[in-house]
């Protein structure tokens, strides 16, 4: 049973020079408990069409449903609804909020969902990352691959069913890099959860049950 | 949800508010709250202090008047109110000295403490030095009129008789607080205890007595009591407050209270420049945050209102911090006020502090929620595409919503709408010159001229729309600096100028018609200078058109008690250059038809126009005359002034006496001897006097309005600092880069440098024009007078605008050259 299905997707965008077309097109579809890695060259339409999956964005023609929600008919609130507690994120520059430390990064998907005990559970996942003793560093205080680390916590926390990451290891060294791709793996590994991933790494996509090529906003 | 929100927000900004733009935000609304609350506070002190030296001229609180005895039951309900009451009767009677000579006084009988307010001066010779006394003469004694021998021989200790009683000249009245503004009164004083009135026998049947009850109290109870006697019409009283008392104080408290909402204005004005700057910055780095929010599934509405929560709660924290500072501050200029005040201040009312926070409130929601309430509703996308646009709200948003909280303070600070409208539309102006201006000098950069001009402009050519935003906040910010320094000045000298120095001090009353000639002779072979004998006719309104007083209805007891009672009245044939025609024609100075000429706002409260007819009753002859004009009249000025004048024609046949105004040096009463023994039917009146008290209290507003401008200065400091921190981020990220690039310490400080003074340039001469256009229309139109431009404007608006900028912009970026470009890349800071 397929968690991600799209169909037919377009995004155009007006730019000075005239409409410009990013996804012409696109099929796919992500099973449940699948990792697909979507690669291709820079400007080629990965990132947007991510966004489209999550529903980060709104499609220019075309269908996409999100745990069997179809997205397409979605407004902007209720599309973040659908997000709510299923869906997590990993993101290449790690995207925590300088304010709050390591642990109320951790629980800030799990407040947003209504959910109890966010800051056992959050400690819980922190200290599954290797992080419990962080817990009230700022992200300033975290190396990268530290930062990385709560950023996956944060995703992983409300054991999503869907996780997606874009360029997770881009930020990285290579020895950083592998540590965190480990680690994301693992823990999809345990919660069976979907991931759709972004990336420029071979290496990367191999990990995943398959790879997809997007270039020029077409799937290869 | 909400709890989360809450959790959220203060977490947020528990974190938030170490960060520069924080707290650029809360230290400009803990200003402008302590700004408004500790000059709310002051001013609320000083405003009631001066309404209780406004008092002095009324001896009181408050005074009921009447024409016949006031019931007990005022005195005793004034009693029950714990506030202090005296009775006084005035009436005219005749005085004899021991060898038979006899004078027309005009007795005043007091009780009580008289004066309640103010002070009551003796002297026990001629001119001597003044004691103060409370209270009544003692039984058998009076006080008298240091005109008094003028008029007949007599001395202290001297006996008089005085209606069937004999009484001892005790001392020389030398102030009388009370009388003021009763110059018209022309009968010498003499002053005697109520108790000895009906031994004297002199209030009989028909008797011209006039009844006074003199109150005092804290003001609570005087409103409250003020407010129970008006919802007695039965006892046809007149109550008369400070402000109204006396039309040149109440015009000096109405400027003074303007001035001083000014100042407060300014404050305010200026921290929401420096607030409106910092919203920016905060909407930027919410907008990550909103994205981030939203990615994780919250609503756009939890986002809007976890942003303003943590804004709101912000501004509380801010007035909570900025009142009790502004309370704190208030006693500092409280005591720098002892000096100029010889009574303590009273204690302030609690309104300043529902201002204080009501001002943190209005400004944080008008100046920087609109942008970071719109930058987060950016688009969740940016999450993953941070090279999208920022989200900004549109300008005329961001500007209707900052002039629509800036109005409301402003109209709130100086109960003036028009005051308020026109700082607003200053505002506006300059932020328009400044843009227009700075877009001009941008595209000027953008020209292929001369390697110097370049490099001189270089800083403004990257960052047009920032150094536009900076050069505007920077006017904004010298704009008040300069009215403070300067305009103020200017405009409170001007005000000041009212009063000329040679203004009349003494007012000559009851002069004969055949005495005219020969008291300008005297005049004349003085060298005294003198305006002209105005002919003076008492007359009582009886009749408007058709219909006789009494049957019109006034709104409120102020006109009908301006209509009932007795008037000045003047001819006249030609027009007088102090008293402008507002509307109608001056007549034709040989006309032969009864006109008459009324002050303008005296023909707004009667409710008449040109055009109408007033019947008056002079003497046993009825004078009817037709409005044919409407003056202005400038009562500041001391000058002898009549609401209603009329052709000579009018009051052909009514008896009149005459009144002039003079300016004499002071002689030690020689002047006053000389007169009064050649003109012995002359009443003079000392106006020194109460001038002086009147440019006393003027001067003490004025010291005040100083000591409120003060911190608007500081206000102006700190906006000018906040401009530059504005700036900081952007300006160490391309400091970073420079330097990367090879850029040496040397000509980074020279790029900013000159970029500070180019901008401290601009920002001074704009400023300094728009600061003499407010000083000018504030003078012109709001306060009607005259105003002179000053050049020292431009030269100190110039030299501030470099000085200060250049110097605040450099201290504030120093950290720019010493902070190394790794960490400012890494950390963007």
């Amino acid at each position: 049973m397929s968690v991600i299905e799209a169909c037919k997707l377009q995004k155009r965008v007006q730019t000075t020079n005239g409409e410009l077309e990013i996804l012409r097109g696109v099929d796919m579809s992500v099973a449940a408990a699948e990792a697909v890695a979507i690669v291709g060259p820079s400007g080629s339409g990965k990132s947007t069409l991510l966004a489209l999956l999550a529903g980060l964005d709104s499609a220019s023609d075309g269908e996409v449903s999100l745990l069997g929600e179809p997205l397409h008919q979605l407004d902007e609130d209720a599309r973040a609804a659908v997000r709510a507690g299923r869906v997590g994120f990993v993101f290449q520059s790690f995207q925590l909020l300088p304010g709050l430390t390591a642990l109320e990064n951790v629980m800030l998907p799990l407040e947003l969902a209504s959910r109890s005990e966010a800051r056992e559970l959050a400690a819980k996942q922190l200290d599954a990352v290797g992080l419990g003793d962080r817990e009230h560093h700022l992200p300033a205080q975290l190396s990268g691959g530290e930062q990385q680390r709560v950023a996956i916590a944060r995703a992983f926390v409300t054991a999503p069913q869907v996780l997606f990451a874009d360029e997770p290891t881009g930020n990285l060294d290579q020895a950083t890099g592998e540590t965190i791709v480990e680690l994301m793996f693992r823990l999809r590994s345990e919660q069976q959860c979907s991931l759709v991933l972004v990336t420029h790494d071979s290496a990367l996509a191999a990990r995943c049950d398959r790879a997809v090529t997007m270039n020029d906003g077409v799937l290869q | 949800m909400m709890a989360t929100a809450w959790s959220l927000a203060l977490r947020q900004l528990r974190r938030d508010i170490r960060l520069s733009e924080y707290i650029v935000v809360f230290c400009a609304l803990v200003l402008a709250v302590a700004a408004l609350t500790s000059v709310g506070f002051f001013a609320n002190r000083v405003e009631r202090a001066m309404v209780s030296q406004a008092s002095t001229l009324l001896a009181a609180d408050l005074v009921a008047l009447a024409n016949n005895p006031l019931p007990d039951e005022v005195a005793d309900e004034a009693a029950r109110r714990q506030i202090s009451s005296a009775q006084l009767i005035e009436f005219p009677s005749v005085v004899l000295n021991g060898d038979g000579d006899t004078a027309l006084v005009s007795v005043k009988a007091v009780s009580g403490d008289y004066p309640l307010r103010g002070e009551l001066l003796l002297t026990d010779e001629l001119y001597g030095s003044a004691r103060e006394v409370k209270g009544p003469p003692a039984s058998g004694r009076v006080w008298i009129d240091s005109r008094l021998p003028g008029t007949i021989p007599v001395e202290a200790g001297q006996t008089l008789s005085l209606g069937e009683i004999s009484v001892e000249a005790e001392a020389f009245v030398s102030y009388e607080p009370d009388r003021a503004g009763d110059v018209f009164q022309m009968a010498p004083r003499v002053m005697m205890s109520s108790e000895d009135l009906e031994r004297a026998g002199l209030l009989g049947e028909g008797s011209r007595a006039r009844y006074r009850m003199l109150f005092a109290g804290d003001e609570t109870a005087i409103n409250g009591f003020a407010d129970w006697l008006a919802d007695k019409p039965e006892w046809n009283l007149r109550v008369q407050t400070p402000e109204e008392g006396r039309p040149a104080v109440r015009s000096a408290l109405v400027n003074a209270r303007r001035f001083l909402g000014l100042a407060a204005a300014l404050a305010v004005l200026l921290s929401g420049a420096a607030v409106a700057l910092a919203a920016r910055q905060i909407a930027e780095r919410d907008m990550d945050t909103s994205s981030l929010l939203r990615t994780f599934g919250a609503s756009r509405a939890l986002v809007l209102r976890i942003v303003a929560m943590r804004l709101m709660v912000l501004a509380l924290l801010a007035g909570l911090v900025g009142s009790v500072l502004g309370y704190l501050a208030q006693f500092g200029l409280s005591a720098m006020l002892a000096r100029w005040f010889a009574t303590d201040l009273p204690q302030p009312s609690l309104l300043p502090l529902i201002g204080g926070f009501a001002c943190s409130i209005i400004a944080m929601a008008g100046f920087c929620l609109p942008s970071v309430v719109r930058a987060a509703d950016a688009p969740v996308v940016r999450v993953l595409r941070r090279d999208l646009p920022p989200n900004q709200a549109s300008l005329k948003v961001l500007i209707g919503c900052g002039l629509l909280a800036l109005t409301l303070l402003l109209v709130w600070l100086t109960r003036d709408l028009l005051v308020a409208v026109l700082l607003v539309l200053g505002v506006v102006t300059v932020f328009a010159l400044l843009s227009g201006v700075s877009r001009g000098l941008v595209a000027l950069a953008s020209r292929p001229a001369g390697e110097r001009w370049r490099r001189l402009l270089s800083g403004i050519k990257r960052r047009p729309g920032s150094v536009t935003l900076q050069i505007a906040a920077f006017g904004v910010g010298l704009l008040a600096l300069l009215l403070l320094a300067i305009v103020r000045a200017d405009v409170l000298n001007t005000w000041q100028r009212q009063i000329p120095p040679d203004a009349p001090n003494f007012f000559l009353v009851n002069i004969q018609p055949d005495e005219v000639d020969s008291v300008q002779s005297f005049f004349g072979e003085r060298d005294i200078s003198f305006r002209s004998l105005h002919p003076l006719v008492r007359g009582r309104l009886e009749q408007i058109n058709d219909t006789p007083v009494a049957e019109l209805d006034f709104e409120g007891k102020r006109n009908e008690w301006t209509v009932r009672r007795d008037f000045n009245l003047s001819f006249a044939a030609d027009a007088r250059d102090d008293n402008p025609i507002v509307d109608g024609q001056w007549w034709d100075p040989d006309t032969e038809e009864a006109l008459l000429s009324l002050e303008h706002d005296f023909a707004d409260e009667l409710g008449v126009e040109i055009g109408d007819v007033l019947h008056f009753r002079v003497a046993d002859a009825l004078v009817a005359g037709r409005i044919s004009n409407l003056r202005q009249v400038e009562w500041e000025s001391f000058s002898a002034n009549f609401f209603v004048v009329g052709t000579p024609a009018a009051f052909a046949n009514s008896p009149a006496s005459y009144i002039t105004s003079v300016n004499v040096p002071d002689d030690h009463g020689g002047f006053v001897r000389e007169l009064v023994s050649r003109f012995p039917a002359v009443t003079v009146l000392e106006v020194g006097s109460i001038l002086e008290r009147v440019t006393g209290i003027m001067n003490r507003a004025a010291a005040a309005v100083q000591y409120v401008f003060l911190f608007t200065v500081f206000a102006g400091i700190l906006v000018l600092i906040a401009a530059v921190l504005a700036s900081r981020r952007e300006r160490f990220r391309e400091a970073a880069i420079l330097r990367t690039l090879g850029a040496s310490r040397r000509y980074l400080r020279g790029t900013l440098g000159r970029e500070f003074a180019v901008i401290g340039l601009l920002s001074g001469v704009l400023a300094a024009t728009v600061a003499a256009v407010i000083g000018w229309i504030i003078v012109e139109y709001v306060m009607e007078l005259s105003y002179q431009f000053n050049p020292w404007l431009w030269l100190v608006g110039v030299a501030t605008g470099l000085i200060c900028i250049w110097t605040a912009g450099m201290l504030v970026t120093r950290p720019v050259l010493d902070q190394s470009p790794l960490d400012v890349l890494r950390n963007q800071v």
